[in-house]
């Protein structure tokens, strides 16, 4: 059976650029942290601070980083296919762009919630599911999927600009910085944060993927959580669409 | 190669700019006939690889028209590229070992399993990457990686295929033998669209060669008859049973200049000499009155040979060896009427 070609790239993403030692990292960097930094924190983070266990926290955090994960999974591949002339070898091929870009977005969606499922599974001994209803679990799985397309769509974009590695790596790597520190993944807003960093925290998307996430891991999903998700779904299409036109300029041809 | 069928790929007045006034080609006017291997021979910025990438659909063309396979370029796309091979002339690769690339390649073309893997192992022992079978790119030499990059694309099925400077960093051997079978598939029926600087090749290879340079098509004829057409001033090796005297060598000095070539040896007219080498601009044309010259002065020859025409000859009889380089930006000479460009075509006597 012939798949669609959409399917045939996934195919090819996850073959060609995603060996086991990157998906090992990928996954493996969040939960060390939910183990170690968890463990660590819980001794000495008050629980009226965080509303439970420090680890209790964390993993929706970990959970919410995975959209960034996926986001930097098809940015680079995106990078690599450039950098390597791939994507003019797959353009000479019965491929169209929506294609192409249709399957890094479906790329960064698997990897993300298989990221989400591995989390979980690591969480649930600190955790429980006691509060997750399946309203939960689809709030986080929508949240997740829309953080992924936007940073997806984001460094797209950016991959299309930028045509030197060193650049490209470095400035996916400081916004990587940038949005996981500056965001409620590790540590809440509490009323000792200075505002500025407080504001700072909510222009970032991961804030509420954060928070959505663990309202939903807490059973307290409400009317913020909703704005949350409207403003991510407005993000994830307008650094889609900014990855579409961008995409649509490309000239296909190899970084030299 | 059948002349008579409708071709499959036909370009009238074919043109790209990068920017107003700055052409990369201009007024391409060609056609392309089942079974044929056409070569597109120039020099760097000639326009080449833009024709190439505009023929499959990868760059749109600002003029004129391309017909590929019954279809418009600009309205072809994915219908038309499926039917169409192609290896460009960048390095495009994988980063999985060089038996699951091609395996991965058939995959994405839509190639059954079974019929991928067995084409896999063909290719491999076809294109001798047996050692590097298990190999990433990364670890192959150039060599290999064209060789890689040729097999990849014939993965799979298709009608006309393309090939920007495939043999790029190959030796004799893979060379020769990359071009044995291709010729083989132009046999079987695939159109075959070669690009190359090794002007060898393209006359080894090419049922006809177009010439281009500063984005103008020069000229478009099988090897010979560019050879014969704009081989230039070709040698005549004349072997007297008698030698030539001063005198006579001088005589014969003048009688050729009506003729359009010149005596190279002997340089000096002091001294008699059996061994006569002219060289002529239409060398065979020559032969007759030559003899008849000969004869005419009561001498005789053992022997007459003409060199071999070659195709750099005409290539450099068109183009000229101190043609300027185009730039990657494309070149406003593209822009020129052809018959300016044209009229430096055709050796002189150096």
């Amino acid at each position: 059976m012939r798949l669609p070609p959409v399917l045939r790239l996934v195919v090819r993403n996850f073959t060609s650029n995603l060996d086991p030692l990157t998906i090992l990292i990928r996954f493996g960097q969040p939960v060390i942290t939910i183990v170690v930094l968890g463990t660590m924190f819980s001794s000495i983070i008050s629980s009226n601070v965080t509303g439970g266990s420090y680890t209790a926290f964390l993993v929706p955090g970990m959970v919410a980083f995975q959209m960034i994960t996926g986001g930097v999974i098809s940015g680079n591949l995106f990078w690599l296919d450039r950098r390597w002339a791939m994507t003019e070898q797959i353009f000479s091929g019965p491929f169209l762009r929506s294609e192409y870009l249709g399957g890094l977005v479906l790329t960064t969606l698997l990897f993300s919630l298989v990221g989400v499922g591995v989390m979980m599974l690591v969480g649930l001994p600190f955790i429980g599911i006691a509060s997750l209803s399946p309203l939960g679990v689809g709030a986080v799985l929508l949240t997740v999927a829309l953080g992924s397309i936007f940073f997806a769509g984001l460094l797209i974009a950016l991959g299309t600009r930028l045509r030197s590695a060193n650049a490209y790596f470095s400035i996916q790597s400081f916004l990587q910085l940038f949005v996981i520190f500056l965001s409620t993944v590790y540590y809440p807003i509490t009323s000792r944060t200075p505002r500025i960093l407080a504001a700072t925290f909510y222009g970032n998307p991961l804030t509420y993927a954060a928070n959505t996430i663990r309202d939903a891991f807490n059973g307290t999903l409400g009317r913020a959580d909703l704005v949350a998700l409207g403003i991510l779904a407005v993000l994830a299409f307008v650094a889609f669409v900014s990855a579409v036109a961008a995409f649509r300029k490309l000239d296909l041809g190899p970084i030299q | 190669m059948s002349s008579s069928l409708a071709p499959v790929l036909e370009t009238r007045d074919l043109g790209f700019s990068y920017a107003p006034g700055r052409f990369a080609i201009r007024h391409l006017t060609f056609d392309l006939r089942p079974g044929e291997i056409l070569g597109l021979l120039g020099r760097n910025g000639a326009g080449k690889t833009t024709t190439v990438r505009i023929l499959t659909t990868l760059l749109p063309p600002t003029e004129g028209t391309a017909v590929v396979l019954g279809q418009d370029v600009r309205t072809g796309g994915r219908a038309l590229r499926a039917r169409l091979g192609v290896v460009l002339q960048s390095e495009s690769l994988d980063f999985v070992t060089v038996e699951r690339n091609l395996t991965l390649y058939g995959f994405l073309w839509g190639v059954p399993r079974e019929v991928a893997k067995s084409r896999a192992e063909e290719m491999i022992e076809l294109f001798e990457l047996e050692q590097a079978r298990k190999r990433k790119p990364w670890a192959l030499s150039g060599g290999e990686r064209r060789r890689f990059q040729v097999a990849r694309e014939l993965m799979h099925d298709m009608e006309i295929l393309f090939l920007d400077e495939p043999t790029v960093g190959l030796d004799a051997i893979a060379r020769r033998r990359i071009l044995r079978y291709l010729r083989q598939r132009a046999q079987r029926g695939l159109s075959i669209v070669f690009t190359t600087h090794i002007l060898h090749e393209a006359d080894m290879l090419c049922d006809r060669i177009a010439i281009l340079h500063l984005g103008r098509l020069l000229a478009l004829d099988t090897a010979d008859a560019l050879k014969q057409r704009y081989g230039g001033a070709r040698q005549i090796s004349v072997e007297l049973t008698t030698p030539l005297l001063p005198e006579l060598r001088a005589e014969l000095v003048r009688d050729l200049a009506g003729q359009r070539a010149a005596v190279v040896s002997p340089a000096e007219a002091a001294s008699p000499a059996s061994s006569v080498v002219l060289r002529a601009e239409r060398a065979e044309e020559l032969l007759p009155w030559l003899s008849r010259w000969i004869h005419g002065h009561a001498l005789e020859f053992d022997r007459m040979s003409v060199e071999e025409a070659t195709l750099e000859g005409a290539f450099l009889g068109m183009i000229g060896d101190d043609a300027s380089e185009a730039t990657d930006g494309g070149s406003a000479d593209a822009g020129r009427p052809a018959g300016e460009l044209v009229r430096r075509a055709g050796g002189g006597l150096t």
